[in-house]
């Protein structure tokens, strides 16, 4: 991707990620990008098959960031969620639910 | 007449013409000659280098062995035999196989758990899972033509599945539901606790999950089984009416990702103990067994002579069983309702031989001690050369008739290639059988009577006696 084109370019793209992660604010509550998706029937399902592990600080992570918008309070800046710790662990999962709907919505169709 | 008979037959005689290119059957043309045999001064194409009804077995260098035969239906039947049935079971996985035969339509490496579905009726197949004790069998039926489609699910099923742990855990409630069902089976309870109470490991295993393990199987326990006993030495795959070159293609190249034997089983170690399953029934259901021989033994063959000599099961249906003599004999001790019949079943090595009565609940002991007296008759020499040969027609019968049908056809065919790697011909068996002699038949029922005894009972058992009181 970046063989060409200068480093310059890539870090510059990089940059603007991060800044617009720390524009939209959920880290400063302490949560990850997968804990603010809307939760519609794919995603529920999705959230059946994940490991008990990760549900658990899934739903840690989101009554402490309510507590904290109940206070109007954020957390301490050591705290907040960092760009590169962000894990995407819900992302495969909601694939794998997405590609079996289409799967079974072409059979269907037919 | 040729003309006529042909066109009425037109459907049912195109199948066999199509696949039989290599020969022309003039069937009406020729009168006094029998159609099992081939007809005489007929040129054969070179290719021809097998005659129809041969049962063709191979076993390839990874230990898979192949058998088919190829009897021109229009329907085919594949199956994938495992050495895999619950006696391999460890302690820490028990119930694993309940799961195993539960899970064949889960989702695969290469197929997802719809497609699996959705693909295999869309051809008019069916997939289906079958174990026991001893081997797991997964089957295929489809139509001659779609053989390929159904044959690419089955390859998934028995080689690549995934086990997902959301899929593995809604399981469950299936599992469950089996265990309801069974119990409302008072033969399926006796027979389990048989085994349970005969031995010490290995067939001790119980068909069905335990309750305690009911929920706490997991997708690891489901993949280390799979990984440990579904290898290419242990499995054979087997198809009716399919080319024998196209199975071996496929053995060959999608049925050897595990090689070797996997583990090893324990081998079985017979106890004889007493297993008592009290219910409200108003019948009471006990099995008295002893141990008998492995199943691939002539002492095996004597063992189900024996019971057919004894009396298994009704010949004429709402009949008087007269030939029966466990039947004749508990008959003099009750004039209440009963049932009685020789149980047997061999297994790779050991097996169980004894009587199966079923009984009213305050005369289960004399029913119980009349059988026994008659198998002890035996036992002392009180058989006539009449009964001996009316047993043997009798097994024969009943073998013969079970290869009548195409399941029973290929669970023979599957179970002798897994377990010897050939085929035993319907006559070499017969002929076993009249080999067996009176002084065999009178051994067998020695043994039993010697023998360390195991009982199971279940029902109002009040009146029941204990395995060392009968």
């Amino acid at each position: 991707m970046a063989s060409r084109a200068p480093v310059a370019t890539g870090r510059l793209l990089l940059g603007v990620r991060k800044w617009y992660y720390s524009l939209c604010g959920f880290n400063k509550i302490g949560l990850m990008r997968d804990d603010t998706i809307l939760e519609d029937s794919d995603v529920k399902e999705a959230l059946r098959r994940i490991p008990e592990t990760q549900y658990n600080d899934r739903m840690f992570r989101i009554k402490r960031a309510l507590d904290l918008s109940m206070k109007q309070q954020i957390l301490p800046k050591d705290q907040w969620t960092k760009y590169e710790e962000d894990e995407r662990y819900l992302t495969p999962y909601l694939e794998e639910v997405i590609r079996e709907r289409q799967e079974m919505e072409e059979w269907m169709k037919r | 007449m040729k003309g006529i008979r042909g066109i009425s037959q037109l459907s049912t005689r195109l199948y066999a013409a199509q696949a039989a290119r290599k020969r022309r059957f003039h069937v009406a043309a020729r009168t006094g000659q029998s159609l099992a045999q081939p007809l005489a001064g007929l040129k054969l194409s070179p290719g021809a280098a097998h005659s129809l009804k041969d049962i063709h077995v191979t076993r390839l260098p990874s230990g898979l062995v192949i058998a088919s035969l190829e009897n021109y239906s229009p329907a085919s039947k594949i199956g994938v035999f495992v050495k895999a049935g619950c006696r391999y079971e460890t302690p820490d996985n028990q119930g694993v196989t309940h799961l195993l035969r539960l899970a064949s339509n889960l989702t695969t490496k290469g197929a997802s758990s719809f497609k699996i579905c959705h693909g295999v009726e869309a051809v008019g197949g069916s997939l289906s899972v079958t174990s026991s004790r001893e081997n797991m069998i997964y089957t295929v039926d489809c139509l001659r033509d779609d053989v390929d489609t159904v044959m690419e699910y089955l390859i998934n099923v028995t080689t690549a599945p995934e086990f997902r742990p959301w899929e593995v855990s809604d399981l469950t409630p299936r599992v469950k539901m089996d265990k309801a069902q069974a119990a409302q089976s008072a033969q399926i309870g006796v027979i389990e606790g048989l085994h349970e109470a005969a031995y010490k490991n290995a067939l001790c295993n119980s068909l069905y999950c335990p309750t305690h393990m009911v929920g706490n199987i997991q997708s690891g326990h489901l993949h280390q089984f799979v990984q440990n006993n579904f290898t290419s030495a242990r499995m054979a795959l087997v198809g009716l009416g399919v080319d024998h070159t196209v199975l071996k293609q496929v053995g060959e190249q999608f049925l050897n990702i595990r090689s070797g034997t996997g583990t090893t089983g324990a081998k079985a170690q017979y106890r004889g103990g007493e297993i008592r399953l009290p219910s409200l029934s108003s019948l009471v259901h006990s099995a008295v067994v002893s141990e008998s021989a492995a199943a691939s033994t002539s002492e095996a063959l004597a063992f189900s002579v024996l019971q057919h000599l004894l009396g298994a099961g009704l010949h004429v249906k709402r009949g008087s069983c007269a030939s029966s003599k466990l039947v004749q004999g508990v008959a003099k001790a009750t004039a209440d309702p009963f049932d009685v019949s020789a149980f047997n079943s061999s297994y790779s090595d050991s097996g169980l031989f004894g009587i199966y009565t079923i009984s009213q609940p305050a005369v289960a002991g004399d029913v119980i001690r009349a059988a026994l007296a008659e198998v002890k008759a035996v036992a002392d020499g009180g058989v006539t050369a009449a009964d001996l040969t009316r047993a043997k027609a009798q097994l024969k019968g009943q073998f013969l008739m079970s290869l009548e049908t195409s399941e029973g056809l290929l669970e023979a065919m599957g179970t002798q290639a897994l377990v010897e790697g050939s085929y035993c011909s319907a006559e070499e068996v017969s002929k076993n059988i009249d080999n067996v002699s009176l002084t065999d038949v009178a051994n067998a029922a020695k043994k039993f009577v010697t023998g360390k005894k195991t009982m199971a009972s279940s029902g109002n058992l009040i009146k029941t006696p204990f395995v060392d009181e009968i």
